[in-house]
């Protein structure tokens, strides 16, 4: 699972993406959400986006496993262009781990069921070793004891603990993560932001939209900002921090920085 | 009819003293008070009693009471007595005349013992027998000809018992198929799901009188029953009960019985202007000739 | 005015003029109500399921397909469809099949209600699925298909098993209604329960409708109490420990 940590931070031409969006373009009927996007992340790269709210955060992150199509352009995931009908988006999709906003766990499922259902089903992985796997991936995440309650008996925080390690049960290659925090307590973003950051630190390559820009300051590698479709910066959290290029992301890291958050 | 009512009104007349001498016991002391006299009657029950085009009930059956209903206008010295028409079923009728919602049932519910037990009949007034309708190329000819072929019959009835006696009587295996009503166990018939339907006569003459190809079915085999009709009243109404005989013997001694037959089972009759054909049977005649309410 | 004269015991008097007694009847009538209910349930609850997921699929082509099949059996009158399969169909079909289903078809009748309810019943239980599965959030089924389910896989380990825990309750009065619809099977000369009723009460007991009528509604009733409670064990065995479910009682 210790993947070599790159530190290349400009990839646009580089093979080792191992994600690649090509002039990527996306409507919704009229709505053009997405404006000729182009974006490289690189094996081991941890990558944050952030823009205001309806800027295309969450459409952008979710093009990459195909949870939404596109327009025009290409995206290439692992290897494989995912825009391709030829392309088997489940064999993407498994290698590519999504943490949703709203957690999603599968409410009739026990917690160690949650995680291992897809290892089984999808990857064909014996049952001892997928529950195997999935305990030490409850350990890592701190709920250890928590293995056969149901998602409806845990809080938020546990709840998005539980999908990040049902996310890494999979053994993915890539870790996309859409708003992990935002829909959790106060008190219970710290404890999911410690497992991310956790997880940044063992290589695994990440892309993550969020509105934490502490995390961001301390473990990404690059960060996107995404205004009204457009990638309108792109640059090293200490650059995009102290020196922002736009006015937009000028205006925006005011609000968010703001002692209000 | 005029000359009849001239002629009951006379007799009305002469018998005034005696009639009301006699004080009025049940149904026709409810009528004299209130007024009004009910009538039930079936809506498709043809040629007895069922509605025409204009969805008034008529029928040989409705004929037959329509004279009793006047022997009572008659006897209650109330011309204007109103008459109301309630439409029963096979299923509601006992429960109706038991409850006093009709005072008359003007159908075509044979005289049972088992009825007997809940009302009362009039003297018969009509003899259904039970037999088999069949397609006339079929060459079914006796109960025997059955064996191993599906029979119909609708539910409610009885044909199925004879059905069942008959088979033991005869070694023969039939098997016993149901239909929701009489039109569909001919449907039965007419599409080869069944090779009989065994039923009143009346009811399977015209059936065939009704459909488009008549002579491709006939009516064979024995009676395998013999079923008296008569107008239902409640029990323990004597007063009522001799009033219908009465006026039922008045029509049988005169032979005006055999036009009002004529009327309904050898001449075309309302809505489709469609000819049962049904001479009179032997058993009918007899009923005529002797009157009696014997039910079986 | 004559009195009803009540006579509960009719049940056990013997038919007239034949070794077999009511009772027996109405037992030979519950046996095949019971039997033609639980083969239309299984059936509906089969297609149901089937058709009411397929009309929540992104394939447009499918989904209307399976639309077309719930308007076409959930608005013809059962009664008709009843008639169409039985009296109807084998008249269009080729001659030799048309005389087969008339005259070799094992029990035709039993055979055309059981289907013909079932198909009529899963329409309605494609209706009942599809709602639960409108309920769930798409959050659930996009878990799974981030996690690479394909979609049948994702609809088999992930929405079904939420979606049936969410319909048990409309499906219990589907259960029930099966129960309840089986006696339209008299129509095509099914001799269930209330077949029995009116045989009875027609020409051959006509004497004692009330009883009867009574007993045989009284079946019916413990029937539909069994099939409620029948449910309710399912709802609590499959309820989620926690998992406020929209639909309680
Ligand atoms: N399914 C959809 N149909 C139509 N419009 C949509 C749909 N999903 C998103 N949009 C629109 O697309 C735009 C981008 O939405 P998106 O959810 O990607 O924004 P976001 O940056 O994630 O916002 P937030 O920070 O509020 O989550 C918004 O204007 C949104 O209203
Ligand atoms: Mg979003």
């Amino acid at each position: 699972m210790v993947l070599h940590r790159y530190t290349l931070f400009d990839t646009t031409e580089s093979t080792m993406s191992i994600i690649r969006f090509n002039a990527v373009n996306k409507w919704f009927k009229d709505l053009h959400v997405l404006k000729d996007v182009n974006l490289s992340v690189a094996e081991g790269e941890v990558v944050v986006i952030c823009g205001p709210s309806g800027s295309g955060k969450s459409t952008l992150i979710r093009t990459v496993n195909q949870l939404e199509t596109i327009g025009s352009g290409e995206i290439w995931v692992n290897g494989q262009n995912v825009i391709d009908p030829k392309t088997d988006i489940n064999t993407v999709r498994a290698d590519v781990g999504f943490v949703f906003q709203h957690f999603n766990l599968y409410p009739h499922l026990t917690v160690l069921d949650n995680i291992t259902l897809a290892p089984i089903q999808v990857r064909k992985q014996p049952r001892v070793e997928a529950e195997a796997l999935a305990e030490t991936l409850l350990a890592k995440v701190g709920l250890a004891n928590k293995r056969d309650v149901f998602p409806s008996q845990l809080s938020g925080g546990q709840q998005q603990r539980v999908a990040i390690a049902r996310g890494l049960a999979m053994q993915p290659k890539v870790m996309l993560f859409d708003e992990p925090t935002s829909a959790l307590d106060p008190e219970m973003i710290g404890e999911v932001l410690k497992v991310m950051k956790d997880l940044a630190h063992t290589g695994i390559t990440m892309m993550c939209v969020t509105h934490e820009m502490g995390f961001a300051r301390e473990v990404a590698d690059r960060v996107v900002f995404l205004d009204q479709g457009e990638v309108v910066e792109m640059a090293t959290p200490a650059e995009f921090f102290s020196a922002p290029k736009s006015e937009r992301a000028k205006q925006f890291l005011q609000q968010v920085l703001s002692p209000m958050h | 009819m005029r000359k009849i009512l001239i002629l009951s009104a006379a007799l009305a007349t002469a018998y005034m003293g005696s009639v009301q001498a006699e004080e009025l016991t049940g149904t026709l002391q409810k009528v004299n008070e209130s007024g009004i006299i009910t009538i039930g009657h079936r809506e498709s029950s043809i040629p007895f009693s069922y509605l025409d085009d204009k969805q008034k009930p008529v029928g040989y059956a409705m004929d037959l009471c329509n004279q009793v209903v006047a022997a009572v206008k008659k006897k209650l010295n109330k011309p204007s007595l109103v008459v109301k028409l309630v439409p029963v079923t096979s299923q509601t009728r006992t429960a109706l005349m038991v409850n006093g919602t009709v005072d008359l049932e003007c159908g075509s519910t044979t005289n049972s013992k088992e009825r007997q037990k809940q009302v009362a009949f009039s003297d018969s007034y009509f003899v259904t027998s039970v037999r088999m309708l069949v397609r006339a190329d079929s060459g079914i000819k006796s109960l025997d000809d059955l064996n191993g072929k599906p029979v119909v019959t609708t539910t409610g009835t009885t044909s199925d018992r004879y059905i069942k006696q008959n088979e033991q009587g005869h070694s023969i295996d039939v098997k016993n198929v149901y239909a929701k009503d009489h039109a569909e166990s001919f449907l039965m018939v007419e599409t080869g799901r069944a090779a009989a339907f065994v039923m009143d006569d009346v009811l399977l003459a015209s059936l065939i009188a009704n459909n488009k190809n008549p002579k491709d079915f006939a009516i064979v085999g024995p009676a395998l029953s013999v079923e008296p009709y008569g107008i239902m009243m409640r029990k323990d109404d004597p007063q009522l009960k001799r009033l219908a005989d009465e006026t039922l013997s008045t029509l049988y001694k005169s032979g005006e019985v055999n036009k009002i037959y004529d009327k309904w089972f050898m001449k075309p009759i309302p809505p489709k202007n469609i000819t049962i054909n049904l001479p009179m049977s032997e058993k009918l005649k007899e009923a005529i000739k002797n009157p009696n309410d014997v039910g079986i | 005015m004559g009195h009803y004269q009540w006579n509960w015991a009719i049940v056990f008097e013997q038919v007239a003029g034949t070794k077999e007694y009511y009772y027996q009847w109405l037992i030979t009538g519950l046996g095949w109500t019971v039997a033609t209910a639980l083969c239309a349930w299984v059936l509906a609850l089969v297609l149901g399921s089937l058709v009411g997921t397929l009309r929540t699929v992104p394939n447009k082509w499918l989904a209307s397909l399976a639309t077309c099949y719930v308007e076409l059996f959930r608005n013809i009158p059962l009664i008709v469809q009843l008639f169409l399969w039985f009296y109807v169909l084998p008249e269009v079909l080729p001659k030799s099949a048309g005389f087969w289903m008339k005259q070799d078809m094992p029990m035709p009748e039993f055979i055309t209600a059981a289907i013909g309810l079932g198909l009529f019943t899963s329409a309605r239980v494609a209706e009942q699925v599809r709602t639960g599965i409108m309920a769930l959030s798409s959050g659930q089924k996009n878990a799974g298909l981030a996690l690479g389910f394909t979609l049948p896989q994702a609809y088999r380990y992930v929405i079904l098993p939420m979606a049936f825990r969410i319909v048990i309750p409309p499906m219990t009065s589907e259960f029930m209604n099966v129960f309840k619809n089986s006696a339209v099977a008299l129509a095509i000369g099914v001799t269930e329960l209330t077949f029995q009723m009116r045989q009875i009460t027609g020409e051959y007991a006509p004497g004692n409708p009330i009883e009867v009528m009574t007993i045989v509604s009284v079946i019916y009733l413990i029937l539909a109490f069994s099939v409620n409670r029948l449910m309710a064990l399912i709802e609590r065995r499959t309820q989620v420990p926690g998992y406020i479910s929209g639909g309680g009682k």
